[in-house]
């Protein structure tokens, strides 16, 4: 395509305008590039090693749906603990209650220190994964 | 091989659509270029409706109702190509930027480069991440699909007010397309959610590319390439498996064909032509359907146009005033089969959202200036650094480039109001939103905020830079002065 003529000066201007956006964007490109992790140095997903991989012998045991309840550690942890749970029990819904005939217990980094008197243990499945059944549930 | 076939399903379903009602985009490669990206995103769009559709219908025969859709959008195809005969590829092209071939050559390498660096960069990504990058990912999006593919008849389980926080309310676009290939493939493959992000994400910069080398040239096309793909935000929410990029796709997508649809009648007097305004209004309902944020730009869209065009008296310059109703009526055509499934999964699937609480509590917050205050600082501050690009930020630097190549005579257009006042108000909607939000302020701004600026990018870029590009000191004849 043709472009129209111009005055010299606007040209120039232009041509500034274009090099002043190519260097900037060349930069914030160097840059993403050098920020991006090596192959290398990937780890294993974390979501992965926190949701599926751990849960996978407990999911085998549940039932492919309703609700459970779920008990788990408190502190940073317990809300993203408590997400990964779900993800990984889904389609199973977890409900953040210990109220359910069966409640799962999420403690990775602690033992089990304060469980509820209703609850008792049904399966340690290690790793920091309980299966609690409601005492009245039996 | 499942993969493929579902991929290659949902890409002929959107290019047969594509190319029966809108012929006339082909000729060039950046006509072709075009086509294709529309076609796979409007593809996604379509089998994610098909498959949501056949799951509310309480069946699993999934790959029978895709073939089932993709054969009548087949013999859709063919009834209108053949009434319409060989179309005439149309001339779009006006005034590009001006550059010497030093600087042609140099804008070139530059737009080779910073392509190579997103998808080298996109590609570290999703390997790095193949769970996603953010609770949302996880939480909500994939979390969705899971229920929609594993859950059979129970996969309405996970949209209820038992898990709040996943957002039951949220739309499936991007749930539903994922479950779709998971369906196909027969198990949940972490790599599925990637590979549509990457999709979209390559989509977006090549509509934005192809669409503005059609309306602007080479040079205006290349220079917004660069930009979107050196913006370092964009390529890590493309692999972060958000519904973010999806949206401005369609945002983009919508914004775009309006403009082409507009100019086949004022450039190329193809009155006749309505696919470009159906497929605008099939992609605005995909916004919907992708987050409650495009349902927002959906509205923005409609008030801007009837503040431009119904607002003001016509001008009989206009060789056809593109303000008649029957190119209103044809985006709305495109709008309605999605907006059906949008209430469709509103009134029997979502729960109530969460961002709207009682009249007085949101009285009391829209009367209160220090929320004013801070939403406008974050604004401002979230504005120069949403991207993050390194030392100088685009959103400061787009304005001086602008400076430095305007010229003295301005040419505004309608429609560029008409689109810039549709971003705008979407815009400005978000600002409303934080303004009521019954969450903490400074948690829903923080985490949410720069995506919102996300969103709109592409399309800011693609009017920014065919509004720069057409600062020329002279109409070319090839360009009726626009009223």
């Amino acid at each position: 395509m043709d472009a129209p003529s111009s005055s010299p000066l606007h040209n120039k201007r232009t041509t500034t305008g274009i090099l002043l956006l190519l260097i900037c964007c060349l930069l914030s490109s160097g840059r993403m590039v050098f920020s991006t992790p090596h192959p290398a140095h990937i780890m294993r997903n974390s979501i992965a090693a926190r949701s599926d991989d751990r849960f996978a012998l407990l999911k085998a045991r549940l039932p492919s749906a309703g609700v459970v309840g779920y008990i788990g550690e408190t502190g940073d942890s317990a809300l993203p603990d408590y997400y990964l749970t779900q993800y990984a029990l889904a389609p199973l819904v977890v409900d953040h209650s210990t109220n359910h005939a069966k409640v799962v217990g999420n403690f990775r980094s602690s033992q089990s220190s304060w469980i509820p008197p209703d609850l008792h243990l049904v399966q340690d499945f290690g790793n920091g994964v309980y299966l609690f059944a409601r005492k009245e549930a039996n | 091989m499942a993969i493929a076939l579902a991929a290659a399903i949902s890409m002929l379903s959107g290019y047969l659509l594509t190319d029966a009602v809108w012929p006339h985009a082909r000729g060039t490669v950046s006509a072709w270029l075009m086509k294709l990206s529309l076609a796979a995103g409007l593809g996604l769009g379509i089998s994610s409706c098909g498959f949501f559709v056949t799951g509310m219908a309480g069946g699993d025969h999934f790959v029978v109702s895709d073939i089932l859709l993709l054969a009548v959008i087949f013999v859709l195809y063919v009834l209108i190509r053949v009434r319409s005969g060989r179309p005439i590829p149309p001339n779009w092209v006006t005034t590009d930027f001006e550059a010497p071939g030093w600087l042609r050559l140099v804008l070139a390498s530059s737009f080779v480069v910073t392509t190579f660096a997103a998808l080298y960069c996109s590609g570290q990504r999703m390997v790095a991440h193949e769970h996603g990058d953010g609770w949302d990912a996880f939480a909500i999006w994939n979390l969705h699909a899971r229920f929609l593919f594993l859950g059979g008849p129970h996969w309405r389980d996970g949209f209820n007010a038992l898990i709040p926080w996943s957002h039951p309310d949220y739309p499936l676009l991007l749930p539903a397309a994922i479950a779709r290939f998971w369906s196909y493939l027969g198990h949940d493959n972490p790599a599925v959610p990637s590979l549509i992000g990457f999709v979209f994400t390559l989509c977006t910069v090549t509509l934005l590319v192809s669409s503005l080398a059609q309306l602007r040239g080479r040079n205006a096309a290349m220079l917004s390439g660069i930009a979107l793909s050196a913006t370092p935000f964009f390529i890590e929410q493309g692999a972060a498996q958000y519904a973010d990029i999806p949206l401005s796709f369609f945002i983009l997508a919508s914004i775009v064909l309006l403009h082409f649809g507009f100019r086949s009648q004022w450039r190329n007097n193809l009155t006749h032509l309505h696919g470009p305004w159906l497929l605008a209004g099939l992609s605005a309902g995909f916004a919907g359907w992708t987050k409650n944020e495009g349902l927002l730009f959906l509205g923005a869209i409609f008030l801007a146009h009837l503040l431009t065009f119904r607002a003001r008296p016509s001008s009989e310059s206009a060789p056809e005033k593109p303000t008649e109703r029957k190119y209103e009526i044809s985006f709305v055509l495109g709008l309605i089969p999605v907006l059906v499934v949008i209430i469709w999964f509103r009134h029997s699937v979502a729960t109530a959202g969460d961002l709207l609480s009682s009249p007085a509590i949101m009285l009391e917050k829209i009367l209160t200036p220090s929320r004013y205050l801070a939403i406008l600082r974050w604004y401002v501050k979230d504005l120069l650094r949403f991207g993050e690009w390194w030392l100088v930020p685009e959103t400061a630097l787009l304005p001086i480039f602008y400076l430095l190549v305007r010229k003295k005579r301005i040419r505004y257009d309608p429609l560029l109001r008409s689109s810039s006042a549709a971003l705008a108000l979407t815009f400005a909607g978000y600002f409303v939103i934080y303004l009521i939000t019954p969450r903490d302020l400074y948690w829903h701004l923080r985490f949410s905020l720069n995506r919102l600026f996300l969103q709109l990018w592409p399309a800011t870029l693609f009017l920014f830079f065919l509004f720069v590009g057409r600062q020329s000191p002279a109409p070319s004849q090839n360009e009726p002065e626009i009223p």
